[in-house]
């Protein structure tokens, strides 16, 4: 069965979707509900002096004006990469220190919206101020060497043989320094929360792809215990690592909800979006390649310098993906951290692993013409079965697989090697482009419930979120096809924290966690109706089963560990922890993989860069859903364009903050700017990762579209342009 | 948001006492896609607020005299965009609307509120901490010295380096268009061209309208040269997107030889830039590669860069250049 392609099933969710029947967090309205909106700093870094509420106050309809001075035992629920919930240590409005501009400083609640609105830019703060820091090259930055913290403990540096050795020692070599922006996600969905207390139990609706940590978080923040607060969050309006843990605004809407004794809605602007939520930090990665004459290469140095804020250090994982591209024998990563006046960065869609690939991809096609060799032919001469930085096998890799059916389906035998050699009629210079992306393996332990009912219905509940990327397709399509129930009759319940630990959703996990969880709680429900049914189940409809037993339905729960996970992790899991495994596992090391073809037209005179065509062959496993898999890669490629030839969160460093605060400022691509997207899939499941065979699929789909966008440009015009985004200007 | 009170006007005359009479605080609306913008972010913050969608007749998309076209200042954006002798006749006018904002918001936009569109500079837009002349007098300019990638090369001062916004307003200055106004002391009619003022030392003062003044109608004489011209943009993306440069080009041809060209640009300058030196300089030229670059240059003659925004000279001047090329096609 597991070599059974699954069908095109349309998403589940589809016609409900279209119809806007879904209800999102901020969509809940309920008696007494008050509205609420922040004040924000104006400043970049200091302490507030002075706050002045009386105006605020004044405005009719404001049942509350809250102050750091009124947030009583309130405190930070903690970093979620420290041990703790939210997407930084700092919670907002506990003291008067100002960390960034945009920080908010008071809440305001009121009968309406317009209301809130108004007197929250009543409310006028004083300030001593203090120099700050928002750029990587700002004096006063401070730089940090991962390696010299203790997240060394989590995330090893990367390391094979002697790098610098091998460098020195290869005929050619490539060296090269490539940055990147920061960036925000910009879900259509703000982040909002309606918060509303029942006695002593608080329920918290917003979307989330976390639903345990907010539950968890915000009991920690508030003193109260967990089981007093649930959280629903049945459906996200795009999440993208933005609201991959607690947010400060679910604290403050729950706080301004007790202190009123009604239903509080904060739902926080576009603008407050880009400073009280995480955002992708801006990175620069200087890469040294080394080869032989035909290409080989033996040495890879990838160095890197990432934003991080001033009061939690953000992880840098650049070099893991970096160092899985290719066989490099000698490898040596190195990850800095750059503190900086911001809120603290975090996990935008594929967060290392698009900047590092853009890196590297761009750094390997540079070798490729100083070799002499085709792009793909000196890819698939450095492919490899081995994890040289672990000396473990990989599960699976189709890396050469992606790379040939790409070329093929993109035509690629057709493209000369040199740089300005296509032309269109009108004098345009053409390019084609390729790159690979990679990213890791991951699983996280997973509860589910499962029940049958006689009604021929199967409801299963579990850990999941879905933020858009179909997981309740991708469940619908596992059950059904082990039960022998149609698709449509199967309903998940999914971030929901009644319903099963909502461990978070992220990381390209979430299938290959739920869907071998499911799986197996098919079978312990294929079991407990063998028991009920003397007779055998084989052919028989587990209503009918039912009927026959005299049962109404049946329910079985399991638990699913990861490999090398012990029976304490469903401690963590209950406890709303990250409880992740992978990518390197005890035997073997699981990544995903894709290849992309690009090529790019760029006009002769204004210099525009257009996109007509995208050939992408991902190898994620067993694809679990065609359609919202093909769905997925189309959505990471546009990702890619954006962030090869757009996406850029503006800083000016007189004043902190971002300054291209909405979405008519912060250009992410429109349809216009979109050509044709092919996606193919290998589809060969791994087994080794998981029953179901499943690797994940929505990350990385969108690394590698920037280095392949990029090296396109390059064999249009002739010119290496390492730093993104890619404009007009660049090419004048 | 602070409150304000909201009236519905009947008739023009009603709209313009109401406004010239509310003082600073008072403010038409039609469309609302600039002002309601504006007044979430606490940028504008009227207390009267006086409805002029309903007014009879100004929405009236007049094709058929002989001296000239006349659209109504309600007259919605996607409307005139897409109407079929507007598309054939002057695409250059067709095409500055339809490459304007979204779909969304051209149907809900009127031409008159689009003429008055305010600047996206983001330090005009993001209030405090930001200076800016223009929304706060004499607080300074922040743009200067700042992110400038998007602010005017033409016409600026010490005080404001703000972009005129709009696109429609350049192929209306490159037809000679007019507009109808009425105020508390009558009516009168001003060229587009005059409508705009460059910032000089009081940014604030965005337009040559007086207190209360409502524009009624644009007039756009009709001219043999609309069918050949075109609204060329270059943006960011293909949608939604402000100019980086734009031009609006029309061209009387005989033969191969230039008998008038009428060139204007936008997303360059302070107010809609008609670029007449570069007229001069094409008529009675053969358009080559070298005529239509050196028009450019000759439009953005006098272009002072700041830190970010110098690419824009040569972007502006191959903007015209092709556009001059889209338009010869056309002739």
């Amino acid at each position: 069965m597991i070599d059974m392609p699954f069908p095109d099933t349309i998403r589940v969710d589809a016609h409900d979707k279209v119809r806007g029947r879904p209800i999102y967090g901020a969509d809940d309205v309920r008696p007494g509900l008050l509205h609420a909106a922040l004040a924000v700093s104006t400043i970049a870094k200091g302490r507030i002096t002075g706050i002045d509420t009386a105006a605020a106050k004044a405005v009719h309809g404001v049942r509350l004006v809250l102050t750091h001075e009124m947030m009583g035992a309130t405190k930070s629920a903690g970093f979620l990469m420290g041990g703790g919930y939210g997407f930084q240590s700092l919670q907002p409005m506990l003291s008067p220190a100002i960390a960034y501009r945009g920080q908010p400083i008071a809440l305001v609640a009121a009968d309406t919206l317009e209301q809130a609105i108004e007197a929250a830019h009543l409310v006028k703060a004083s300030y001593a101020e203090e120099p700050f820091s928002v750029t990587l090259d700002a004096p006063g930055v401070e730089v940090v060497n991962q390696a010299d913290t203790p997240l060394k403990n989590f995330i090893p540096e990367i390391a094979a043989g002697d790098a610098d050795k091998a460098f020195a020692e290869s005929p050619v070599k490539i060296e090269a320094v490539y940055n990147c922006p920061p960036q925000h996600q910009n879900p259509i969905e703000l982040i909002a929360t309606v918060a509303e207390w029942r006695g002593g139990r608080l329920t918290i609706r917003e979307g989330t792809q976390n639903a345990e940590a907010v539950r968890h978080g915000v009991a920690t923040a508030l003193g109260i215990a967990p089981d007093q607060v649930e959280v629903i969050s049945p459906f996200v309006g795009g999440g993208f690592g933005q609201k991959n843990s607690l947010q400060m605004q679910t604290v403050l809407a729950a706080v301004a909800a007790r202190e009123t004794g009604r239903p509080v809605k904060l739902v926080v602007p576009r603008a407050g979006v880009f400073h009280d939520a995480s955002f992708r930090p801006a990175s620069r990665h200087r890469i040294r390649l080394g080869a032989d004459r035909s290409g080989r290469m033996a040495a890879a140095i990838h160095e890197i310098d990432a934003q991080t804020s001033r009061h939690d250090l953000f992880p840098g994982e650049y070099a893991a993906t970096s160092s899985r591209l290719y066989g490099f024998a000698n490898f040596r990563g190195v990850e800095r951290l750059v503190r900086t006046d911001v809120q603290t960065p975090g996990y935008m869609r594929a967060p290392f692993e698009h900047p590092a690939c853009f890196a590297m991809e761009c750094c390997v096609d540079e070798l490729a013409y100083a070799a002499g060799q085709d792009p793909v032919a000196l890819r698939l001469a450095n492919d490899t079965d081995t994890d040289a930085a672990t000396g473990l096998p990989f599960s699976s890799r189709h890396v050469a697989e992606c790379l040939r059916r790409g070329a093929e389906l993109f035509g690629w035998a057709k493209r000369p090697m040199a740089p300005q050699s296509m032309r269109g009629a009108d004098g345009s210079e053409i390019g084609w482009g390729v790159a690979i992306g990679a990213y890791p393996g991951l699983a996280t332990a997973t509860i589910a419930r499962l029940k049958v009912s006689e009604d021929g219905g199967a409801l299963i509940s579990i850990g999941g979120h879905e933020m858009g990327q179909g997981i309740r397709t991708a469940l619908g399509n596992a059950i059904s096809r082990k039960l022998g129930i149609p698709v449509e009759k199967v309903t998940a319940v999914i971030g929901d924290t009644r319903a099963a630990p909502q461990h978070l959703t992220a990381g390209s996990w979430g299938t290959a966690s739920a869907v071998p969880a499911a799986e197996d709680a098919a079978d312990a429900m294929l079991k407990a109706l063998a028991e009920l049914s003397p007779g055998g189940v084989a052919n028989r409809a587990p209503a009918d089963i039912l009927k026959a037993a005299g049962r109404s339905s049946l329910e079985v729960e399991v638990q699913r560990k990861a490999p090398g996970q012990s029976d304490a992790i469903f401690g963590r899991l209950r406890a709303g922890l990250p409880s992740i495994a992978g990518p390197v596992f005890d035997s073997h090391v699981t990544f995903s993989y894709i290849a992309h073809f690009v090529e790019v037209v760029i006009e002769p005179g204004t210099r525009r860069i257009r996109v007509p065509r995208v050939v992408s062959v991902a190898d994620c496993g067993r694809v679990m859903s065609p359609r919202t898999a093909a769905s997925q890669v189309r959505g990471g490629v546009v990702w890619g364009i954006g962030a090869a030839l757009r996406e850029a969160s503006e800083v000016d460093p007189r004043y902190g903050g971002f300054l291209n605060a909405d979405l008519a400022e912060y250009v992410l691509p429109v349809n216009a700017d979109i050509g044709s997207i092919d996606v193919a899939f290998i589809d060969k499941p791994d087994t080794v990762f998981n029953r179901s065979g499943v690797k994940g699929l929505g990350e990385v789909s969108m690394t590698g579209v920037a280095p392949a966008l990029a090296n396109a440009v390059f064999h249009a015009t002739g010119r290496r342009l390492r730093d993104l985004p890619i404009r007009i200007e660049h090419l004048l | 948001m602070q409150p304000f009170s909201y009236t519905r006007a009947r008739t023009a005359e009603d709209a313009v006492r109401a406004v010239a009479g509310g003082g600073q605080g008072a403010r038409f609306i039609a469309g609302g896609t600039t002002l309601y913008d504006l007044m979430k972010l606490n940028v504008e913050t009227p207390d009267r607020v006086i409805d002029i969608s309903r007014l009879k007749d100004l929405d009236r998309i007049e094709t058929g005299g002989r001296g000239e076209l006349v659209f109504g200042a309600l007259a919605r954006m996607s409307d005139v965009a897409a109407h079929p002798q507007i598309v054939a006749e002057y695409p250059a006018i067709s095409e500055s609307l339809w490459r304007a904002a979204s779909q969304q918001l051209r149907n809900m936009a009127t031409l008159g509120g689009n003429l008055l569109q305010r600047t996206r500079c983001a330090y005009f837009r993001g209030g405090e901490p930001f200076a800016c002349n223009k929304r706060k007098p004499g607080s300074g300019c922040a743009a200067q010295g700042g992110i400038d990638r998007g602010h005017a090369l033409l016409g600026g001062s010490d005080a404001c380096i703000a972009v005129y916004p709009g696109d429609m307003a350049i192929a209306l200055v490159a037809f000679d268009a007019r507009i109808d106004v009425l105020g508390p002391d009558g009516a009168r009619t001003i060229a587009v061209e005059e409508l705009h003022r460059e910032p000089g030392a009081t940014p604030n003062v965005e337009t040559t309208l007086r207190p209360g003044e409502l524009i009624l109608r644009i007039r756009v004489p009709r001219t043999a040269i609309g069918r050949a011209s075109t609204y060329h943009k270059i943006r960011d993306r293909e949608s939604y997107a402000f100019a980086l440069a734009s031009a609006a080009v029309a061209l009387d041809m005989d033969g191969e030889t230039v008998r008038q060209a009428r060139i204007a640009i936008g997303g360059l300058a302070t107010r809609p830039w008609r670029a007449r030196a570069a007229e001069q300089f094409l008529a009675g030229k053969t358009l080559t590669p070298r005529t239509t670059r050196e028009a450019g240059d000759t439009a953005l003659e006098g272009a002072k860069p700041g830190h970010n925004n110098a690419f824009r000279i040569e972007l502006g001047a191959r903007t015209v250049a092709d556009a001059l090329m889209i338009a010869r096609q056309r002739a």
